[in-house]
């Protein structure tokens, strides 16, 4: 088995520029608590101006003043990893992922498929540097001994055992993958080279570093087996499907898009998960794709549900062009819960219940059109009726009544001197978003009988701005 | 709404100053002086469960002429709210009681009270009840039972909804409980315009930002000091006026306070005239065998009838008590301050400051219409202070003692951080705002270094930082533990202030500050810790222990030649107080000749001088460049020993006196403006005082204006005579200590860590330029601490050599150093295994000894070393040590860089080859100048120098000039860049560890500097030094 380390020497940094637009000036990523704010990677330009990872961002911020920094996002950088991992299945089927910033794949077995090492290893790096990775390959019969060596020089390539000593000798022994204690240890020791540790007694090294150092180099020279967790390819689904033929009208759409739904269900039903967010593209011509977002309340797996609102969905879609390929695709996967099937149920067939109903109405009119409101705490009765965004309503304070329709905009109140029945009530309040009121409000009855909410400016008891009717 | 031509009388009865922590936005002052705009009959300030901004209200009230009604907010936990007001004495007692009671029983900063601690009903106090927004009836009922006619229902109207139904309904309640109503405002803030402070201060108390706070906030800025008019609108008048009655009912005052001196002090059946006279004349035979000189006798006369006069006999007493006490444990220490330089307290053994030799004038120190505590702050070794501490705790009892608090107070960088966050700005932002505004003091436009830092100065969120921050500076934020100011009371100090906990578990403080407590004439001694006594004690037991020298403090050759001459040469790394690059740049200009000119040069580098332009007319004077003229005889007593410039705090307060009439009472309140005058802006009124003053008695109107400017220039900076007297009296102790016994003093030093200006490593290789043999760190010999060896081999050595101790070992612990050090005594060690085993030595420790270079005589180099001591295994109890003898393996011995960098990561130092001259040959051939070359230039020459960047400094007195201190294998050479440079090359000055400067060599009167032009980094050659870095590629 031969090897092949794919290292990411600046994983973080590219996972971050993945995602933005290229900085115009020097740009490093930072992250900790707000008094203790570290650089964890920081970019060419940055390091041109003397900006190293570990350095206090205050200090790099007095040396490099317009520095750009972005906020360290691991999960992005694991993300990341993974893309790699899963962009390295297509050329082997033995990946291993070997975090915080490596990936290995077995390639001997891949040579006859696509061409020799040197061949193979070329076709790897452009398609890395075209999805934006730097990166250190090299090759070696272990998949340690790859991954030290894709750390000390890019391009080296072992494909013997017992080449690997005199390959690793000049090693720094900081850098040959060992426990770090140990590393410390010999370096201060005066072994600076792995060839200097491999020409210790192993009995003195391990009484000295116990039994993992060895085994580490065991490993690394291929006397031990290795035991890195396979990688499997992650859990989404893809699929496409090419027309032939450009397609514009929906009837058209729908006998692939049930086919292809029905293929997704199946997956599901496979890897017993359900789905609740996925995309359908429709790749024109001359134009740019389009893609419509298919949101579901909770993880479906049902074939004629997953079609039935997509369907729906589509009837309030204008393809901008015809449409050459249609493909759907399904990231979030998470496990399904199947829903009790009560032999009794009452509810009448065509009754939906409200979370569906809400499916549906989203689905239909898409899925900004449908939300709940709620109070909030803001004490300017304008801001007081805010969008449900899910996260629940924080404490609200005790408030005095308040009427039933607020106006969407306060108007003057014409009209007779109307009598007062409660008030002032006095706010002011609200500057820290420049939005700063100072009105006194009253409950007013107007001569017609309704009561009304109204406010003066304080102090004063009119003209009065209408805000709201009570019922 | 009717205008009524004389609203009802009204006084405040529930007002929260800005110690009420996160609440209140004003403070005493504003409340009171808007009090007094209002027409207030009285304000009585009611922080929660505190009176720790009391006394500031008291002073504020005495202002504005506004009576000050005492009182706390209390909220139960399983009760109502109240407001509890002091009507008299007892009441004042009691409430001080129970707000102890509720805060011993939490954390700092927090309470706790329950219904338990308020079933005495506080005698002496009156009640308001506060209702929540639901009145519960059954907590009416069970306050009437407790305080029956002293309580009150409080009706507070502040517009949060149907005013006239909550009065409704509250008057119902009152009547049917028989509980009389008051109206009250629940005040918050001076004005309503504060009401975004306000807020910001709940957020901040919240810990949020305004937005996720803005259910918290109050809804409107009515709970401010509302006009009596606007009162008259909402209330009825009944309810106004009661509240002026309840006010008028409390009579208590902060000046009926009477503190008592502990009694224990004084022997039974003694007075403490006649105890402090007796301690006196024991002292007296003590200092003076052969007998008082009469000068002193005399002086001491006058001062015990001075202090007679003044009753401060106990004050004396304490003193001496605590004093003995160290002086008994063999704890070095030494008075310093207002009284502590008296003949008196040199007979008491307070201080060692000789009258006979300083010719000290008392009445400099205590003044007899000051009426003021004396003040006398003791300093005792660092190590040993807590043993002080706890003495006083167990003579007088927890109850009696207690620490001073200190008001911690928002500074800008605080102050930006907090108003910065709770707007919402993201963290990093906060950082750069704290950065950009760290030093800013809400006056000076900020503008351009804003738009630096990447802020427009214009857009809403910063103009809304600005004037909040402005706002939030200087006010109080929390009380902190003061360093080391003790009250201790006759009676329990529960009764006269409330005790809280400090954080330090067993500590407790009182709720004032040290102002607070001389407003109010207690006593407190401040017990402060000094490294340089430890010291300096450890030096005079080094001596002792080597039979080289046996001396005191007291008993130091006075005025010796050779001493000033090296302290004239600033050759005092090490030494007390004059020991900074700054005091160093000044002592070849002052040449100090004898003690008094330490005392000057203790004083005259500081702030306070140096923005008063006091330091080089004063240089000229005394090099005789300048004619100094006095204007008045008067002036000449003043300033004559300081050569016509004030450098005194106690010389400004007699030129107020002598020059501009002040009496001493007077004078006194100048000082405190001085000190305060940022903070109040009050020194402007003494400018028409002291001109006025200076112009009746005949001084130019050039002369009264130059003076007060000094004044000014002085700020909080002044330093006060009596405090430099002590603190040059170490500086000479320290000096003559260096010049003659230098092994010795480095040894006490090194042991006395951390302490003073320099590193270990700077401490040795100045000992090493003085000729002192330094020995490395060796199992073989080292203790703990470092010693002195007399190396028997040299003939009559003029020192001792120095060997450094095991305590330098970064990581290393003392009781590990102790096991080697009496296995040693027991018997030499053979080798590394019997090293290991009769000292008990675990892994760590091994290794720790193995870095730092201490087994070399048993195990031969570092790298060797680290090999053998990992090869030992634990002792197994079956086959005794297991360690098989291993075929011995060839191990390069480490190069001479990566010794220097092992000794600098594992001992802060090396012996060996100063890195830069290690380098030196690749500086050479950059043209570096060598350091003796260096030194020898003459002024102006340009010349290009490197070393190891030691120090970088930038105070905010030099105005945007950094120092930075370079080492190299000769010593210091001290750079200078001025501000433009420092921005253009701003990444070398902040990163280079090794730096290159371009510039011209000053060489003036003994002073060198370098003024860099240009500077390099040089940093890659030190690189070099560790080879692992050059390994692969």
């Amino acid at each position: 088995m031969l090897w092949a380390c794919v290292r990411l020497p600046s994983l973080a940094l590219d996972a971050a520029l993945r995602r933005r637009e290229p900085p115009d000036r020097p740009f490093a990523l930072a992250t900790g608590t707000a008094r203790q704010r570290r650089l964890v990677a920081v970019d060419a330009r940055a390091r041109m101006a003397g900006l190293a990872p570990g350095q206090r961002l205050a200090a790099a911020e007095a040396v490099c003043g317009d520095l750009l920094v972005d906020e360290y996002d691991p999960r992005a950088t694991r993300e990341a990893l993974a893309l790699v991992a899963a962009w390295a299945y297509r050329y082997s089927s033995e990946v291993r992922l070997d975090p915080p910033r490596a990936v290995l794949l077995e390639v001997e077995r891949s040579f006859g498929l696509f061409g020799a090492w040197l061949q193979l290893q070329a076709r790897l790096r452009g398609e890395l540097s075209a999805l934006g990775f730097r990166h250190s390959i090299a090759l070696a019969p272990t998949p340690r001994a790859a991954r030290v060596l894709a750390g000390v020089r890019d391009g080296a390539a072992v494909t013997a055992c017992d080449a690997l000593p005199r390959a690793l000798a000049q090693v720094p022994v900081a850098r040959a993958g060992l426990p770090e204690a140990a590393a410390a240890a010999l370096a201060g020791m005066g072994m600076r080279t792995l060839g200097a540790v491999l020409a210790l007694p192993r009995a003195a090294l391990q009484r000295r570093f116990g039994q993992a150092l060895v085994e580490a180099l065991d490993r690394l020279l291929g006397a031990r087996p290795d035991a890195l967790a396979p990688y499997r390819p992650p859990d989404r689904f893809d699929a496409r499907v090419e027309f032939g033929y450009p397609v514009q009208h929906q009837p058209a759409l729908l006998f692939p898009l049930r086919r292809m739904l029905g293929d997704l269900a199946a997956y599901l039903a496979a890897r017993d998960g359900g789905v609740q967010r996925f995309t359908l593209r429709f790749v024109h011509a001359d134009a740019p794709p389009t893609d419509v977002a298919i949101g579901l309340l909770a993880p479906e797996r049902a074939a004629a549900a997953l079609f039935e609102v997509a369907k729906l969905r589509l009837e309030h879609v204008t393809l901008p062009a015809p449409a050459l390929e249609l493909e759907v695709h399904a990231d979030a996967l998470p496990p399904f819960a199947p829903e009790a099937t009560d032999l009794l149920d009452a509810r009448a067939a065509n009754a939906l219940p409200w979370p569906q109903l809400v499916e549906r109405l989203r689905a239909r009119l898409g899925e900004d059109a449908v939300y709940g409101l709620r109070a909030d705490a803001d004490p300017r009765p304008e801001h007081a009726c805010v969008r449900d965004d899910g996260c629940g309503a924080p404490a609200l304070p005790a408030l005095p009544p308040r009427p039933a329709w607020l106006l969407p905009r306060p108007i003057p109140l014409r009209g007779p001197a109307p009598k007062i029945l409660v008030g002032p009530e006095r706010l002011e309040t609200g500057w820290w978003d420049g939005g700063d009121v100072r009105r006194d409000y009253y409950v007013l009855e107007l001569a017609s009988g309704q009561r009304a909410w109204a406010f003066a400016a304080p102090g004063e008891r009119g003209p009065f701005m209408l805000h709201g009717w009570f019922a | 709404m009717q205008a009524s031509i004389d609203p009802p009388a009204y006084a405040e009865l529930h007002c929260l100053s800005d110690f009420s922590f996160g609440r209140g936005a004003s403070s005493a002052r504003e409340l009171f002086e808007r009090a007094g705009r209002c027409g207030y009959a009285a304000l009585a300030i009611t922080d929660e469960c505190s009176l720790a901004g009391i006394v500031r209200a008291h002073e504020a009230a005495r202002d504005t002429g506004v009576r000050l009604v005492v009182g706390s907010e209390v909220q139960l936990v399983d009760g109502p709210k109240l407001v509890l007001l002091c009507e008299n004495q007892t009441g004042y007692t009691h409430l001080c009681e129970l707000l102890t009671q509720g805060r011993r029983a939490s954390r700092k900063g927090s309470y706790r009270l329950t219904r338990a601690e308020l079933a005495a009903g506080s005698p002496g106090t009156l009640a308001l009840w506060i209702p929540g927004a639901e009145p519960a009836r059954a907590q009416g009922a069970w306050l009437q039972t407790l305080f029956g006619g002293r309580l009150w229902l409080a009706v507070e109207l502040v517009r949060e909804g149907d005013d006239a139904a909550k009065l409704q309904r509250l008057l119902t309640l009152a009547a049917e409980l028989g509980i009389p109503p008051v109206a009250a405002g629940d005040v918050h803030m001076h004005v309503r315009s504060r009401r975004a402070l306000q807020d910001t201060l709940t957020a901040i108390r919240q810990r949020r930002t305004l937005v996720e706070a803005r259910g918290l906030l109050f809804r409107n800025g009515e709970r401010h000091l509302r006009r009596r008019e606007a009162l008259a609108a909402i209330y009825p008048a009944a309810l106004l006026a009661e509240a002026a009655r309840i006010a008028a009912r409390c009579t208590f005052s902060l000046d009926q306070l009477r503190y008592r001196y502990p009694a224990e002090i004084v022997p039974a059946g003694c007075t403490p005239t006649v105890w402090l006279r007796q301690l006196t004349e024991a002292g007296m035979r003590w200092r003076w065998p052969a007998g008082t000189p009469e000068a002193v006798r005399a002086q001491i006369e006058h001062e015990l009838a001075l202090i007679a006069e003044l009753k401060y006999e106990p004050y004396f007493l304490t003193v001496h008590d605590i004093v003995r006490f160290a002086r008994g444990r063999g704890i070095l220490c030494q008075g310093r301050g207002s009284a502590a330089n008296s003949a008196v307290c040199f007979a008491l053994g307070v201080t060692e400051v000789d009258p006979a030799r300083t010719n000290t004038l008392v009445e400099r120190f205590i003044s007899k219409e000051r009426n003021e505590p004396p003040d006398i702050d003791i300093d005792f070794e660092h190590a040993r202070r807590e043993e002080v501490i706890q003495y006083v705790y167990a003579k007088y009892g927890r109850a009696r003692a207690a620490l001073t608090a200190t008001v911690i107070c928002y500074r800008g960088k605080s102050a930006v951080r907090d108003v910065a966050k709770a707007l919402g700005l993201p963290p990093d932002a906060v950082n750069k705002l704290a950065f950009a505004l760290g030093w800013w003091n809400g006056e000076a436009p900020l503008d351009a270094r804003l738009a630096e830092a990447g802020f427009d100065p214009a857009s809403p969120v910063i103009r809304r930082v600005l004037k909040l921050v402005a706002e939030l500076l200087e006010r109080p934020r929390h009380l902190s533990q003061h360093v080391g100011g003790f009250v201790i009371s006759d009676a329990p100090l529960a009764t006269l202030v409330p005790v809280e906990n400090a954080a330090m578990p067993e500590r407790t403080i009182i709720q004032w500050d040290k102002d607070d407590l001389d407003a109010l004439g207690l006593l407190k001694v401040d017990c402060l810790a000094l490294g340089m006594l430890t010291c300096l004690r450890r030096c005079l037991d080094l001596l002792r222990a080597h039979h080289r020298r046996d001396l005191t403090l007291a008993t130091i050759p006075a005025e010796d030649a050779a001493t000033y001459a090296m302290v004239g040469r600033a050759d005092t790394v090490g030494v007390f107080q004059i020991e900074s690059r700054a005091q160093m740049a000044m002592l070849p200009r002052l040449k100090p000749r004898r003690f008094y000119d330490l005392v000057i040069e203790v004083a005259i580098v500081r702030p306070g001088p140096i923005q008063g332009d006091m330091v080089h007319p004063y240089l000229r004077r005394r090099n005789g460049e300048e004619a100094v003229a006095y204007p008045s005889d008067d002036v000449r007593a003043v300033l004559e020993r300081t050569l016509g410039v004030p450098l005194f705090q106690e010389q400004v307060m007699q030129l107020a006196v002598v020059a501009a009439g002040y009496s001493g009472g007077e004078a006194d309140q100048l000082r405190r403006s001085m000190a305060a005058w940022k903070r109040h802006g009050d020194i402007e009124k003494h400018r028409a005082r002291i001109t006025q003053g200076m112009l009746a008695r005949g001084y130019t109107p050039e002369f009264s204006a130059e003076l007060f400017d000094r004044l000014k220039g002085f700020g909080s900076y002044g330093f006060p005579e009596s405090h430099a007297v002590s603190f040059a009296l170490l500086a000479y102790a320290s000096a003559w200590l260096k010049c003659h016994e230098p092994a010795a003093f480095v040894c006490a030093l090194l042991n006395s860590l951390p302490m003073g200006f320099y590193s270990e490593s700077q401490l040795v290789q100045d000992a090493r330029r003085h000729g002192i043999r330094v020995l490395p760190v060796d199992v073989r010999a080292s203790d703990w601490d470092s010693t002195l060896e007399t190396d028997a081999d040299a003939d009559a050595p003029w020192q001792p050599a120095l060997r450094l101790g095991l305590r330098l070992v970064r990581g290393f612990d003392e009781a590990a150093a102790v096991r080697i050090g009496q296995a040693r005594a027991a018997q030499a060690f053979a080798n590394l295994a019997d090293l290991v085993e009769r000292a008990g030595l675990d892994a760590r420790e091994r290794r720790l000894l193995a870095d730092a270079g201490a087994l070399r005589g048993l195990a031969g180099h570092r790298h060797r070393a680290r090999w053998q001591v990992a090869g030992i295994e634990p002792q197994r109890p079956l086959f005794g040590r297991a360690s098989p003898d291993e075929a011995s393996i060839v191990i390069a011995p480490p190069a001479t860089g990566e010794n220097t960098l092992a000794d600098y990561a594992a001992t802060g130092l090396t012996l060996g080859v100063h890195p830069v001259r290690q380098v030196r040959a690749q500086l050479r051939a950059r043209r570096c100048q060598d350091p003796r070359n260096l030194r020898a230039l003459p002024h102006g020459a340009a010349v290009r120098a490197a070393g190891l960047v030691t120090l970088r400094q930038r105070p905010a007195t030099a105005s945007g000039v950094t120092f930075v201190t370079l080492e190299d294998e000769a010593g210091t050479v001290n750079v200078v860049v001025w501000r433009d440079l420092a921005e253009r090359q701003r990444r070398v000055l902040l990163q280079a560890r090794l730096l290159g400067v371009d510039g011209h060599w000053e060489s003036v009167a003994g002073v060198q500097h370098l003024v860099a032009q240009r500077l390099h980094d040089y940093s890659a050659l030190l690189g070099a030094l560790d080879s692992r870095s050059r390994d692969f590629h």
